[in-house]
This record gives C-alpha cells, sequence and structure tokens, in this order.
C-alpha cells in the first residue's frame, strides 16, 4: 500500500455523526482533576454556580475526548498502523458545554497529504470533529492530525 | 504568576511552569481520556513496542498548554488552541510550560500566545498557538 492507494473520495464527506448520552458533571470532573485543574468551574458543583455560567462546565479540552463512534473511516482505516502518531490538533471553541448537555459529534475528513521528511515519507489524515449541543449551538471544532509513515515499496 | 488584560503588552512572557509528568498522573489521565493504550499506561509494554518508555498522550499536553496559559492569564477564555506534536514526552520526565503574548487587540480584548512544551534539554516537544479572550470587566 502507497499514498496513492488511499481513497481521497472521502474528504468532505460525513463518516460518522454520534449522539452521546447525557454528559455527566463526574466525568467533567475526573477529566479537570486528572489534568491538575485547580479551577473549581470545572471541579465543584455547588463553587461553580456561582462562577461566570452559573454551573460546572467541562474544562475547555474535555472535547478532545468526544472522538465519535467511529474514529476514521474504512477506507482510511485500513491503511493506519500502530507506529502512527498524533501530530497536533486544532481547536476552536463556542459555547461552553456543560454538565447535562446532550452533544453530537459530526465527523469529516478535511486533508490527506503526504510529506517527505529526514526520516522518509510520511501521509498525514486530518480529520474534524464538529461539536453541538442539543440546541445546535457549536461547541467547537476539533481538528485532529495523525501521522502514518509511508510503507516502503517493495523492489522489483 | 497572573496578569490582567490591562497589564499585558506583546512580549510578555510566561515565567517557565515546571510540570511533573509522573507516570501515575499521565496513567489516571489517560485512563480518564479513555486512552487506554500500553504506551500511555505502561512503561515496560511502552518499550515492547519499541518506544523509549511510557509516554504523555498528545491530548494530555495539549490540557497542559491550555492549564498553564488559563492560570497566567485569569479571567479570561480559551478561544483558540492549535498545537503540533513534535516529539515524545516521557512519562517520568519533567517539563516545562513557557509562553509568550505575541499580539494583543484591545478593541476585541483578545490576546495571542505563543505557547510550547520543552524538556529538561531544551527541546521543544509540543509547540503551539494560542488565542484567549478577556470579558469586559
Amino acid at each position: 500500500m502507497s499514498f496513492e492507494d488511499i481513497d481521497k473520495s472521502v474528504i468532505g464527506e460525513v463518516y460518522d455523526r454520534y449522539t452521546y448520552q447525557e454528559i455527566k458533571a463526574d466525568d467533567l470532573i475526573a477529566y479537570a482533576r486528572t489534568l491538575g485543574i485547580e479551577d473549581p468551574i470545572y471541579l465543584d458543583e455547588e463553587a461553580a454556580k456561582a462562577g461566570p455560567h452559573s454551573g460546572l462546565v467541562a474544562f475547555p479540552t474535555y472535547v478532545v475526548k468526544l472522538r465519535g463512534g467511529q474514529w476514521m473511516p474504512p477506507e482510511v482505516m485500513k491503511h493506519m498502523t500502530r507506529d502512527g502518531f498524533d501530530a497536533g490538533k486544532d481547536i476552536e471553541l463556542g459555547v461552553p458545554l456543560c454538565a447535562g448537555d446532550q452533544v453530537t459529534a459530526t465527523s469529516t475528513i478535511t486533508e490527506i497529504y503526504e510529506k517527505t521528511g529526514r526520516s522518509g515519507s510520511m501521509w498525514f489524515v486530518v480529520f474534524r470533529q464538529e461539536i453541538r449541543n442539543q440546541a445546535g449551538e457549536l461547541i467547537a471544532n476539533v481538528d485532529s492530525r495523525l501521522m502514518q509513515r509511508a510503507a516502503k515499496k517493495e523492489s522489483a | 504568576m497572573s496578569a490582567s488584560f490591562e497589564a499585558l503588552e506583546p512580549g510578555d512572557e510566561l515565567e517557565p511552569v515546571t510540570i511533573d509528568l509522573s507516570s501515575d498522573f499521565v496513567r489516571e489521565h489517560a485512563i480518564a481520556m479513555d486512552m487506554n493504550a500500553d504506551r500511555f499506561t505502561n512503561d515496560e509494554r511502552a518499550k515492547q513496542e519499541g518506544l523509549p518508555g511510557q509516554i504523555t498522550p498528545g491530548n494530555m499536553s495539549l490540557g497542559l498548554l491550555s492549564r498553564t496559559l488559563l492560570a497566567w492569564l485569569p479571567g479570561s477564555r480559551l478561544q483558540r488552541i492549535g498545537t503540533t506534536f513534535r516529539g515524545l514526552a516521557r512519562a517520568g520526565v519533567p517539563a516545562k510550560v513557557q509562553a509568550m503574548i505575541t499580539e494583543k487587540d484591545d478593541d476585541t480584548r483578545q490576546v495571542e500566545c505563543d505557547v510550547w512544551m520543552e524538556n529538561e534539554g531544551g527541546d521543544r516537544l509540543v509547540v503551539g498557538t494560542a488565542t484567549l479572550h478577556f470579558p469586559s470587566a
């Protein structure tokens, strides 16, 4: 398999739309606590009532946990191996995610491209999770960039 | 180490913040993130994968950069953050997070920052930029 073998027709197509069960305060708190957050608006439901959102909200980067129901379309997934890694993330934040929200993540491949570096050829897939709450308000666009080393071409 | 919007100027730098990426800290957060892969939770098994040892998930590094920015700029709201994961952030090895204001817009009450995580050798493992907004008083 090489970069040319990857089906680029998936670019721009929605490949997953996943609605989560109601987001629990305990899950938001566990995320914040294990990240070492100290601000009570992310940790304490009572204290958060006096905060700017009148209730507990998710620490902003919690949204990267909402990876949808299908991580990657099968057309791309079949080319991925265990030696790939997360090359980066871009997050645009909208309204805060609150405890009790029911959120939907819609996933799209936005780019597939190849690069050649010192260590050889590699390819990248960029996918976006658009995360909205039950009112349709944008909570976040999360763009993830995954890198895969290109398979070595077999010599004749 | 905190600063108000009015006092900020482009070029202002955050004093480096050392973060203890202990094995337990990384493991517990990885599990809370549903990222239970051996590379994030088990040093020996990470080595069996060919890695130098247990590593920090990129998503956790992203969270730690955001945590540091919001602690430095209290009252602000993170509007955007973009990161590139350039190197492996090893668990059990301290890392430093640094940041600098690169732009300030008095009309929109926004600041742009460079933010990065580096290891003890000064290698930048994660680099990024962020936009933070300060609500009017």
